[in-house]
């Protein structure tokens, strides 16, 4: 016998089956044998049987009744019922609350069982490697959602400290005392503070269940243009909100939703504009919002217009990451949202969206 | 010289960023004196030293989240047991590196938190609060 054997227990009040049984099919399985259901329960105690066969009929607990009352405490081994033909009523319970995979009636014909219980230990099979799988990847998940924590603050931390260190340096008037070797360390580490913020939004845009709250847009808009115009104070903001009624929606995605198309609306300038502008439009409605928001920057070239939206895609004009837009598509396919998406060099860019109210 | 504000104290585990705060602070001429604890036991042992020395009690605490042994939210939920000359006097506001949204929305809820800064530290930021607050 090889390491698979496949371990049955047969419960029968007539040992002439048991006999029979075992004469059957000792060669195949590794076979344990009880007169009774109490004595059934006993071998369960002992050994881990990976298919149980029980008969029907059999004084004090029936087989039905034997599958019920181990149906918690030995939830894994497949059942299989025996039983005759007029039994329905047993077999309607057996069904419906004996969780049995398979009936057979006696007499049984041996090839019949044989295949049964190859079937039935399959099935027992594939539950345990399931749960395996389940208990495998919630422990992965786990370990990434503890990575990710980490990643928000033990490889943001020193980042931090580090461009604290460099706003000293501009404080003490000290930027410009090493050529350009601060103002590179400062690009540097933006860029990497900016890459670890995206990679976080992208990772809980995929994780985080969306949670509807009411949404205020003059507030969040206000907030966003606060953050992100931190760097340049010479741009204009013509913001047009109409709010007259609740809006509820996925607040941590609408805010990251409208949070990079705010910077990018802010990065993306010509450094010739002398009077740079950012126009935000947005039209609360029962159904839904409407966002406009247009810049005269330096524009998309129509070529590029079709992949600003996948991942990693950067013009060579501008030094993005690529994951800006991307991150904006993604977020808006979780919550049933519509970009479109217009420029020319003339004009600059307006992207246009709406996300459903699901008030 | 003196400042526009009397004390502050600095509670962070982390030292680099205790010494560019300070440093910020003093260069930005907020505040005449700083208090460094580098834990959440370290500032309540000063505070309770202190309890009725007004001339010693910070007005205004800047408090780390992430700490070995005791965080920041620990820290919070003793010294809102502390007297009242003390939580009265002290103001609370959080400095932290955290993107971690949980702790940004315990942070927000937290009714003896003022404010949630993130590091980097800008001293216009803390100016304008300390202009509302003190």
């Amino acid at each position: 016998m090889n390491a698979t054997t496949i371990r049955v227990l047969y419960i029968d009040d007539e040992e002439n089956n048991l006999h029979a049984f075992k004469a059957s099919f000792r060669r195949q399985y590794e076979i344990y044998t009880a007169l009774s259901a109490d004595e059934g329960l006993k071998i369960l105690e002992n050994v881990s049987v990976q298919v149980i066969i029980a008969d029907q009929k059999m004084p004090n607990t029936t087989g039905v009744e034997f599958f019920k009352n181990i149906k918690h405490t030995y939830p894994d081994p497949t059942r299989i019922l025996l039983t005759g033909y007029t039994d329905i009523e047993a077999l309607a319970d057996a069904i419906n609350h004996g969780d049995i995979y398979r009936y057979i009636t006696k007499p049984w014909n041996d090839l019949e069982l044989h295949n049964s219980i190859k079937n039935a230990y399959d099935a027992y099979k594939s539950k345990i490697d399931l749960r395996n799988k389940v208990a495998e990847l919630e422990k992965t998940n786990d370990e990434l959602n503890r990575f990710i924590y980490s990643i928000s603050h033990e490889l943001r931390a020193p980042l931090v400290s580090a461009m604290g260190i460099v706003n000293l340096v501009k404080m003490e008037g000290l930027f410009h005392s090493s050529g350009e070797y601060w103002g590179l360390i400062e690009t540097c580490s933006n860029r990497l503070d900016y890459y670890i913020q995206k990679t976080l939004q992208y990772y809980k845009n995929n994780k985080t269940i969306s949670e509807n709250t009411a949404v205020d847009f003059k507030k969040l808009v206000s907030d966003l243009i606060e953050l992100y115009s931190y760097t340049d104070k010479d741009m204009h903001f013509n913001v047009n909100i109409t709010q007259n009624e609740p809006f509820f929606g996925d607040a941590f995605r609408i805010e990251v939703i409208l949070g990079n198309l705010i910077s990018n609306a802010i990065k993306y300038q010509k450094e010739t504009e002398l009077n740079k502008n950012v126009n935000i439009t947005i039209e609360v409605q029962p159904t839904q919002v409407n966002i406009a928001i247009n810049d005269n920057g330096m524009g998309i070239l129509n070529e590029h217009l079709e992949k600003i939206f996948l991942q990693f895609f950067k013009s060579k004009i501008n030094h993005g990451s690529g994951l800006g837009l991307f991150i904006v598509k993604e977020a808006l396919n979780k919550i049933n949202g519509k970009i479109a998406v217009s420029s020319n060099s003339i004009e600059g860019t307006t992207f246009k969206i709406t996300i459903p109210n699901v008030k | 010289m003196l400042s526009k504000y009397k004390r502050v104290m600095l509670i962070d585990d982390n030292e680099v960023d205790l010494k560019i705060n300070s440093k910020i602070i003093t260069i930005s001429k907020l505040f005449d004196e700083i208090i460094l604890c580098q834990s959440g036991e370290e500032a309540l042992n000063y505070l309770s030293r202190n309890l009725r020395e007004e001339d010693k009690l910070p007005d205004f605490i800047l408090l780390d989240i992430q700490m070995p042994e005791m965080d920041g939210f620990e820290f919070l939920e003793i010294f809102k047991r502390l007297p009242s000359p003390i939580t009265e006097k002290c103001i609370v506001a959080i400095l932290s590196s955290t993107l971690d949204f949980g702790d940004i929305k315990k942070a927000e809820a937290n009714p003896h938190v003022i404010r949630l800064f993130k590091k980097p530290l800008f001293p216009k930021e803390l100016e304008e609060v300390l202009a509302k607050y003190l």
